[in-house]
């Protein structure tokens, strides 16, 4: 069922079940390689590196939070630059990456890394904002040390604003890392995309991938979503138990 | 009620000015006068504006007098502060999400570096004495208003203050639940006998709890009568009918200046 190149419009904006199909089919698009085989184990690649750069983004932006937080000078000089690197097009970003590093899968992980960092340093830094001035009162109060304030409360309020970073971040570092393979042709979900893009390869192999790569984004977020439960036993016990009354 | 008892807090011509948006001096509160004893039950009441709670704020050291004085025990509210002698109970219940109610509790105590067995003796101890010994485990947001600020009292007491500062800590709650814990508060201070400074804008509550209450009034924020409350102790809810009550609910709000608010 895995057509050839030539273009039509049945195959160029294929019927879903064609495209289902597609996954299960045992036709070879790509020296032994099924179409699902090639697409799966090019993800593998892309993230593995997506992967690596979006815990670097997540660390480097939580750290970086951090330091805003402690010194409002530091927000003062970092942030406009912060801004000024989330504003570039990852298209124009890559290629600079790439000639810097010259390592495309060393560029995967830093483009990831940068796209992850921003959201997650933006968010946790209005979390350590929204925390009530009567909360710092209550510390004040009872003369806790500045490191008691950040471990005891800072830290742990920030927490889901870090999560609501993350979330955002997840799907971001995926898409770039699927762009950063367009710019070299050794493999990664990207790489393939371009080619199946250029009639090199079936154009099923394109939308499989379209459609991996959505999926692979839902995922990553909803997984992030299950980690943040996973470590805040206070938000599950929100829903199930009823209210007590005086 | 008349032997020589201590004076716990004194002020001498305490006064605060704060800056307002415009960089104009604004005189918060002036020229107050006032000697608490120990284990005293002092109201401070007034309208909004009044200074009652920048007054509260002035013996916790959260606010600088920019006048006068103030002691606590001979020492500034800093050292007091850094010896950790104050309870601090908000208007609102300011838990932290992430702690069970134990665990909030436990909070002052770890700052203050108790053992692990230390702070939750102290803290089943407090949960006990404000009824919450139940609730123990829950997380503050599974709680109702009235049983948060049961938690955010314990919490104070756990520490066993001199002093426990209340900031107008029942008004955001329903009618029953406040008289619920206005008689719990008041066995607590029996059972503890701490000196408590209680802020609150209502007349009723203030005359019903404290020995003697502070009347303040604005513009500029001073005191302008203190009415001692000769209410026999313990208190109950249904002394609130009496006739002597109500004359010195009276007598508390014709001691506002410029006549009642």
């Amino acid at each position: 069922m895995v057509a050839g190149s030539k273009r039509t419009p049945e195959n160029v904006l294929p019927h879903l079940h064609q495209i289902i199909q597609a996954v299960f089919s045992g036709k070879k698009v790509s020296g032994d390689m099924t179409a699902i085989g090639l697409v799966l184990s090019s993800a593998g690649l892309t993230l593995f590196r997506a992967l690596l750069g979006f815990v670097v983004g997540a660390v480097s932006g939580f750290i970086l939070a951090l330091l805003m937080k402690l010194s409002g000078f530091v927000e003062k000089l970092l942030f406009p630059y912060l801004m000024l690197i989330q504003l570039i097009p990852v298209l124009g970003l890559a290629p600079i990456i790439l000639s810097v590093t010259g390592d495309i899968n060393v560029s995967r992980v830093v483009i990831a890394g940068i796209l992850s960092f921003y959201p997650v340093a933006t968010n946790t830094l209005s979390g350590f904002k929204a925390v009530e001035k009567d909360k710092y009162d209550l510390m004040f109060v009872y003369a806790s040390k500045p490191r008691e304030l950040y471990t005891k409360v800072l830290i742990p309020s920030s927490l889901p604003y870090f999560f609501t970073g993350l979330k955002i971040a997840a799907p971001m570092a995926v898409t770039a890392s699927i762009l950063v393979d367009t710019l070299q042709g050794d493999g990664g979900l990207g790489c393939i995309l371009s080619q199946s893009l250029k009639h090199a390869m079936s154009i099923y192999v394109f939308w499989i991938i379209v459609f991996v790569s959505a999926l692979i984004g839902i995922l990553s977020s909803k997984v992030i979503g299950w980690i943040e439960i996973g470590v805040s036993p206070w938000k599950r016990t929100g829903k199930r138990s009823r209210k007590v009354r005086t | 009620m008349d032997e020589k008892r201590a004076v716990e807090i004194r002020t001498r011509n305490l006064g605060v000015t704060f800056k307002d948006n415009q960089g104009r001096d604004v005189l918060a509160l002036t020229n107050v006068n006032l000697e608490i004893y120990k284990g005293e039950f002092i109201a401070l009441l007034g309208p909004s504006g009044c200074g009652k709670t920048t007054l509260l704020r002035c013996v916790a050291d959260l606010q600088q007098p920019t006048e006068g004085d103030l002691h606590i025990q001979g020492m500034t509210p800093k050292e007091v502060r850094l010896q950790k002698k104050f309870g601090f109970v908000f208007q609102q219940p300011v838990l932290f999400d992430w702690r069970t109610v134990k665990k909030n509790v436990e909070l002052p105590l770890e700052i203050m570096g108790y053992t692990k067995k230390e702070r939750s003796e102290l803290a089943d101890e407090m949960l006990e004495m404000v009824g919450l010994k139940d609730f123990a485990k829950h997380y503050p947001k599974q709680l109702s208003g009235g049983m948060q600020q049961r938690a955010n009292i314990a919490r104070a007491l756990g520490l066993k203050p001199d002093i426990l500062l209340m900031d107008e800590p029942f008004s955001a709650l329903d009618e029953f639940t406040k008289e619920k814990l206005h008689e719990d508060l008041l066995r607590i201070w029996r059972e503890t006998n701490k000196t408590i400074l209680f802020v609150t804008h209502s007349i009723q509550e203030s005359v019903f709890l404290s020995d003697r209450v502070c009347v303040l009034s604005p513009h500029p924020g001073r005191l302008s009568a203190v009415v001692d409350i000769d209410l026999p102790r313990p208190r109950s809810l249904d002394m609130r009918d009496e006739p002597h009550f109500n004359e010195l609910v009276a007598k508390v709000r014709n001691s506002f200046e410029g006549g009642s608010v």
